[in-house]
């Protein structure tokens, strides 16, 4: 338990006042219209949704989790958090070709993309995924920060959780989204000064970088220390097999759409952004800044490992970074870093509190349930899909005792089986609405089958998590290439109009001809081989 | 910098070139470089500054590729953008696109 003195409540109190007062304080922009209340009016300069990308990504449970990886693994754990770099090749690919459709989601993304029942289907489904998911991780997010109040004095787990989830409401019912950029903004910089203040110290504390490598080195641990530090090819829980698997997921995956599950996240920075310029740098940004904090933090674990390096328990060395600030920061700035604490809670529930509410006001209420619906009622719907959001968040929170596997098997739900799809849906114009729709469907019972139901008989052994990933793409597609293949192309009038508007990469050829054929691109001669 | 082009029309921006292969191989080589020379500096690696160097090496070039091919891009597509905006209203709210 930590005790608090006067000044550090008054800072925490300070922050609060700021944090919840510059999100309200965007109140009347933020009901002018759905496109306000979602996407802030389209106009955002890169830095705003980089900062909100970078505070949105920064959770109560990210140190927790970066701290695990660091300690067990060294510096090469920083790969399990480099699933983030998928933006390396968005940024300049998929984000340009989907801030081009003007979707607002995802979801809406398929009924632009496809045609018909399929594309209707996939609408549907996506939409009632993502507000389950939103919600879903509005109740793991909040929860980790119950365990964190519960970890520093003591409250009963539902006090965190309710407390700073519902602090954090008022400006994203009040604003919307221009409550959440304004607020991630302000979010992100204090995050990030005081990430880096607590960091530096814990290095401090632990006798400096010097002292850490040269107490490596005696401990017989420098391959702490080595970013390539892996366990064999195949062998060992950390090999170079893991990384070259995480490297194709991450990068190779930026030419797709929903490959990670942050894209659904990025996918509204890219809209509220105001080009396409704007919208390619605040997802490049806000990833660097992600990035390059994970290692910031690293070092600091590295520092807290030689100080504490057997603690056999995950649980307790998770906690590690936490540690170092509230044991080793003075009275004041430990109020301080609290605050900053809040703010790395809330600036990722605010977003997926907005997040949710746009897929259940756009994508179901407006599309299916009350097409003519005034912009003045579609901002109020999207205000009680916020609050149902939040209190469905502190039902999922509290019933969330031992989520951590359950959370995966869903990321995986998300990511494994249509990760190829996903790119395909973007890159081949063959690739049509009951080709993905069956990937999800086909997915849902693979993922089952390979991850518990098989393993559980015998009949396939429990196998790693990157050996996993390549039997689920691949089972995946002896399903969704067939029906593909086995059934129409999108309608050719559906997908001119597409190529026109959002002018995707790859595999285009006969739509692009059609589309030229029809005068509707400018015929030109490139004069570098890239273009033709 | 002959090699590489940064002057460009707007039907030529629309087509993918080879400057967007460069950004983004030079991209993805801009994370790793940043993220590991990152945590190599703050250990006082001489290695860590020379990587994070590079690193930032490569983002200046990155963006010194890909920076006016996006400007142009992005100024002839907000020509067109009240249009298509109009369109998706009409979609989602499954009204007849005329046009």
């Amino acid at each position: 338990m930590v005790e608090f003195q006067f000044i550090d409540w008054f800072w925490v109190i300070m922050f609060l006042i700021i944090t919840v007062g510059i999100g309200v304080a965007f109140y009347r922009l933020g009901k002018r219209s759905q496109s306000d209340f979602f996407l802030a009016g389209r106009g955002l300069p890169w830095w705003l949704p980089a900062s909100s990308v970078y505070a949105t990504h920064t959770a109560t449970d990210t140190p927790i989790w970066v701290t695990g990886v660091v300690y067990k693994y060294g510096v090469a754990g920083l790969w399990y958090t480099f699933f983030a770099a998928w933006c390396a090749i968005s940024a300049f690919v998929s984000t340009r070709i989907f801030r081009r459709s003007l979707t607002y989601t995802q979801a809406e993304w398929n009924t632009f993309r496809f045609h018909g029942l399929g594309a209707e289907m996939l609408r549907g489904w996506i939409s009632g995924w993502q507000v389950f998911m939103n919600m879903f991780i509005l109740g793991w997010v909040g929860i980790a920060m119950g365990k964190v109040c519960q970890y520093l004095f003591g409250w009963d787990l539902w006090i965190g959780l309710v407390v700073f989830s519902s602090l954090c409401a008022i400006y994203v019912l009040a604003a919307g989204y221009w409550g959440v950029i304004m607020a991630d903004f302000q979010q992100g910089i204090v995050a990030f000064l005081m990430i880096l203040v607590v960091s530096v110290w814990g290095i401090t504390a632990a006798g400096g970088p010097s002292t850490i490598a040269a107490k490596l080195t005696s401990m017989g641990e420098a391959w702490r220390m080595n970013p390539f530090a892996f366990t064999g090819w195949f062998d060992g829980d950390f090999p170079v097999a893991w990384f070259i698997t995480m490297m194709v997921i991450a990068i190779i995956g930026g030419f797709g759409m929903g490959t990670s599950i942050d894209w659904y996240v990025e996918a509204q920075r890219i809209q509220s952004a105001k080009s396409v310029r704007d919208a390619s740098y605040s997802i490049w940004w806000g990833t660097a800044l992600v990035l390059t904090r994970n290692s910031v933090w690293a070092a600091a674990i590295l520092g807290f490992y030689v100080m504490f390096p057997n603690i056999a328990s995950q649980s307790d060395y998770e906690m590690g970074w936490f540690r170092l600030g509230f044991e080793y920061l003075p009275v004041g700035l430990i109020g301080f870093f609290f605050a900053a604490i809040i703010a790395i809670h809330v600036s990722t529930i605010a977003s997926h509190l907005n997040l949710g509410a746009m897929y259940f006001t756009r994508d179901l209420y407006l599309h299916y349930f009350k097409p003519k619906a005034s912009e003045k009622e579609l901002v109020w719907v999207a205000r009680i899909a916020t609050l149902i959001l939040l209190l469905g968040s502190f039902f999922y929170g509290l019933m969330m005792e031992d989520i951590t596997s359950w959370l995966i098997f869903a990321l995986w739900l998300m990511a494994a089986g249509i990760w190829l799809p996903n790119i395909l849906q973007v890159v081949w114009w063959r690739f049509n609405a009951w080709g993905y729709l069956s990937s999800w469907i086909a997915n849902l019972g693979i993922s089952w089958l390979v991850v518990w139901i098989l393993p559980h008989f015998n009949i396939l052994p429990v196998l790693p998590d990157y050996q996993q990933f390549w039997l689920l793409m691949l089972l995946g597609a002896l399903v969704f290439l067939p029906v593909t293949l086995l059934t129409k192309h999108e309608p050719m009038e559906h997908l001119v109009k597409y190529y026109v508007q959002a002018r995707p990469i790859g595999w285009w050829g006969p739509v692009k001809r059609e589309a030229q054929r029809l005068g509707l691109l400018a015929h030109v001669e490139m004069k570098n081989e890239g273009g033709k | 910098m002959g090699f590489i082009r940064r002057s460009w029309t707007p039907g030529e921006a629309d087509e993918w070139t080879k400057e967007d292969w460069i950004a983004v191989v030079l991209s993805a080589a801009s994370y790793i470089l940043l993220m590991v020379g990152t945590v190599l500096s703050f250990l006082l690696n001489i290695w860590g500054f020379i990587i994070l160097a590079l690193g930032i090496a490569s983002t200046y070039l990155m963006h010194w590729i890909i920076d006016p091919k996006l400007k142009t891009v992005s100024e002839e597509y907000e020509k067109k953008q009240h249009q298509y905006l109009e369109n998706l209203e009409h979609k989602v709210r499954w009204e007849e696109i005329h046009g």
